[in-house]
């Protein structure tokens, strides 16, 4: 494959990746298309793309996983290539195989690649070819509820229900039981037909206290793979991360070779080509087990980007253009200590149940060490329709206990009014003596902050006194102006004084 | 001004006197000195003996919820003398289960008629592509249902009542 620049791209993808994409593009002089649906007109990735066109109404089924209205944009806007960010079609075998055939490159890997590794079981087929242990369990999928019953028993409980297209946690039930087992299966099917169009499941022994480890590999389409290290995503809540970090504060050295070894040695097998992620279990002995591989580009992938001074979305459209990898294995190293926290539109003291609306206020932390990858800006209405992902903080520092240090003050300077999001979860997380220590699995979330303290005295003393000094001031201005009724009363108060103290200009 | 102040549960006595961004707040006869500054929408920075604390203060129905990094306070504010303003605490009789976001009735799982135990699924809401099961807030007879599958809810909309 010839090398040849872009000079547009479209990016088919909505939210903080969307964003992330038309930066890439911006800084490489590329021009970028953003698409929207009807809900979308105003988000932050369309005020930023260089050009944007609308592709239907606000379900994404009708608007961002409509693979015809993509591509009539491709095409409407001149785009020589099209990345998918991730989620929508970011994994969609036909989506990749028709740009292909319309000689739009898809940014990514091949469509084959993509249909043998999303379908969860032929993908735990080929790691089991290329040498990589994998969770014991259900080797093809399985469309008859008698029958996952049956390998239920034979695996024995406790089993992870998975749909065989999965991905993202969506479709994915822990059943401990069998009484459990009827209600799961409809659930995880009903949430797979509809994320994935297909609610067909499988089984694996459910690991007891695992942590979620994972390795990012990059390869080009001239054979060469490299692997860029692990991320550890152990603090999950429904089986959905939310903090990620990198190095594992549990990998020694030579596990970091070996589970590197064996994500490069799945990758070849498979011909992998462009930026990946190959996902393990690591049980209470240490030992990886190969879960799944993601075939795009990780909401977490900056944590990867800040310890190895990467640049992930460039290099995927310079592989996509049919350069080289630029640099040899021997060449990468992790430096210091990133994390990640998804600041997500969910309420913590509510099982994280989602909560859209309005931004009211937004205060974005900054200083030393500290990347924000938002898709969402102060007025904006998070809509209801979609991944309720509003940005991702991510810090670097030497050290892990700096890299917490720092990101404990960058998320206390993290303000969002107007929702609920997860920032208080962090604070508790990123204080709990075990996250400190590295000592967690994923079951973290559920097992070790079931508890929620009240707040501290010093806090309901200065939040009474706030309440109290707001309330006493609006019934002193006789309550908002009419005319101004967002202003808080002692700033409405401030204003009536300065008009007050200037007679002259009314003369 | 003299208020009665609530947070969870506890009521305190709060005076308010001053202005002009200098207050002396009294909690229980305890004095507090408050310096108050607007600091944009809805963000307020208070200096109390010499500590700063920025927060964010939000108009709820009872009062208002100040918000911390990590934490918030809701705290309900009735004028002394003039009544209380608090919501009537149903300690007993039916519960009503509304819904927490807005979203999309998936499933309805149980009929009117049926007996349930606390912690029951009742419905299956879906909002921003996940499907959560909401729950039976404590065991009882379902005494109504209020929606249906298919039908789309906002935040707070009744979806049944456990009596």
């Amino acid at each position: 494959m010839s090398a040849r620049a872009f000079r547009k791209i479209l990016v088919a993808n909505r939210g903080e990746i969307a964003v992330r994409v038309i930066r890439a593009c911006r800084e490489m002089d590329i021009a970028s298309v953003a698409v929207f649906s009807e809900a979308d007109r105003a988000a932050l990735h369309v005020r930023l793309a260089d050009e944007a066109y609308p592709i239907g109404p606000a379900p994404s089924r009708e608007s961002y996983l409509r693979i015809d209205r993509v591509l009539d944009a491709a095409r409407a806007s001149g785009a020589e290539a099209i990345h998918p960010g991730y989620g929508f079609l970011a994994e969609n075998a036909a989506f990749a195989r028709v740009c292909e055939e319309a000689r739009i490159v898809f940014i990514g890997p091949r469509s084959g690649t993509i249909a043998l590794m999303g379908e969860k079981t032929s993908a735990r087929r080929e790691a089991v070819a290329a040498g990589v242990p994998v969770v014991p369990g259900t080797l093809e999928p399985i469309a008859d509820g008698r029958e996952v019953a049956r390998e239920a028993e034979r695996i024995g409980y406790p089993v992870m229900l998975k749909a065989a297209a999965g991905g993202g946690g969506k479709g994915l039930r822990l059943v401990a039981s069998p009484a459990e087992l009827a209600s799961a299966l409809a659930r995880a099917r009903s949430e797979a037909q509809g994320a994935f169009g297909d609610d067909r499941v499988y089984l694996e022994k459910a690991i007891a206290r695992p942590r979620h480890v994972e390795i990012q590999v990059l390869g080009d389409h001239h054979g060469n793979v490299v692997h860029l290290f692990e991320r550890e995503c152990s603090i999950q809540r429904r089986h959905q991360k939310v903090i990620e970090e990198s190095p594992s504060p549990v990998l020694t050295p030579a596990r970091r070779q070996r589970m590197g070894e064996l994500a490069v040695a799945l990758a070849r097998r498979v011909g992998y080509v462009n930026a990946g992620t190959i996902e393990f279990l690591v049980g209470g002995d240490h030992e990886p087990y190969f879960l799944e591989m993601n075939t795009r580009l990780q909401v977490e992938h900056p944590v990867t980007e800040v310890v190895t001074g990467l640049d992930l979305v460039k290099l995927q459209i310079r592989i996509a253009q049919g350069e080289p990898l630029p640099l040899r294995q021997e060449d990468l190293a992790q430096r210091g200590h990133a994390i990640e926290c998804r600041v997500y539109a969910e309420d913590p003291d509510a099982g994280f149940l989602p909560s859209p609306g309005t931004i009211a206020a937004l205060r974005v932390p900054g200083g030393p060490g500290v990347r924000d990858d938002s898709g969402v800006y102060e007025g904006w209405e998070v809509p209801i329709h979609y991944d309720p992902l509003l940005s991702k903080l991510v810090v670097w520092a030497e050290s892990r206990d700096e890299a917490i240090r720092r990101m404990r003050r960058a998320v206390a300077e993290y303000r969002v009014v107007g929702i609920q999001t997860t920032l208080p979860f962090f604070v508790r997380v990123l204080g709990h003596p075990a996250f400190v220590a590295g000592d967690f699995d994923t079951s973290f979330v559920d097992t070790q902050l079931a508890g929620k303290d009240g707040p501290r005295p010093r806090s309901v003393e200065i939040a009474i006194a706030a309440a109290a000094i707001r309330a006493f001031e609006e019934r002193r201005a006789g309550r908002v102006p009419a005319d101004r009724p967002g202003l808080p009363a002692w700033r409405a108060a401030g204003l009536r004084d300065a008009h007050a103290s200037r007679p002259g200009r009314q003369g | 001004m003299i208020f009665d102040a609530t947070v969870r549960g506890r009521t305190i006595r709060v005076e308010v006197r001053g202005g002009g961004g200098r207050y002396t707040v009294h909690l229980d006869g305890a004095p507090l000195e408050v310096d108050l500054v607007g600091t944009g929408r809805p963000f307020a920075s208070l200096l109390v003996a010499g500590e700063s604390h920025e927060v964010a203060v939000e108009k709820r129905p009872e009062g208002y919820a100040v918000v911390f990094p990590g934490e918030a306070v809701t705290v309900d504010l009735a004028e002394a003398g003039r009544g209380s303003s608090l919501p009537a605490r149903h300690a007993h009789g039916p519960s009503r289960l509304t819904a927490p976001m807005p979203g999309r009735v998936v499933r309805v799982l149980e009929a009117p008629g049926a007996d349930v135990v606390a912690g029951q699924g009742l419905f299956v809401i879906e909002a921003m592509k996940m499907e959560n099961e909401l729950k039976a807030p404590r065991a009882g007879r379902i005494q109504e249902v209020a929606v249906r599958e298919g039908q789309a809810v906002e935040a707070g909309a009744l979806l049944a009542v456990v009596g």
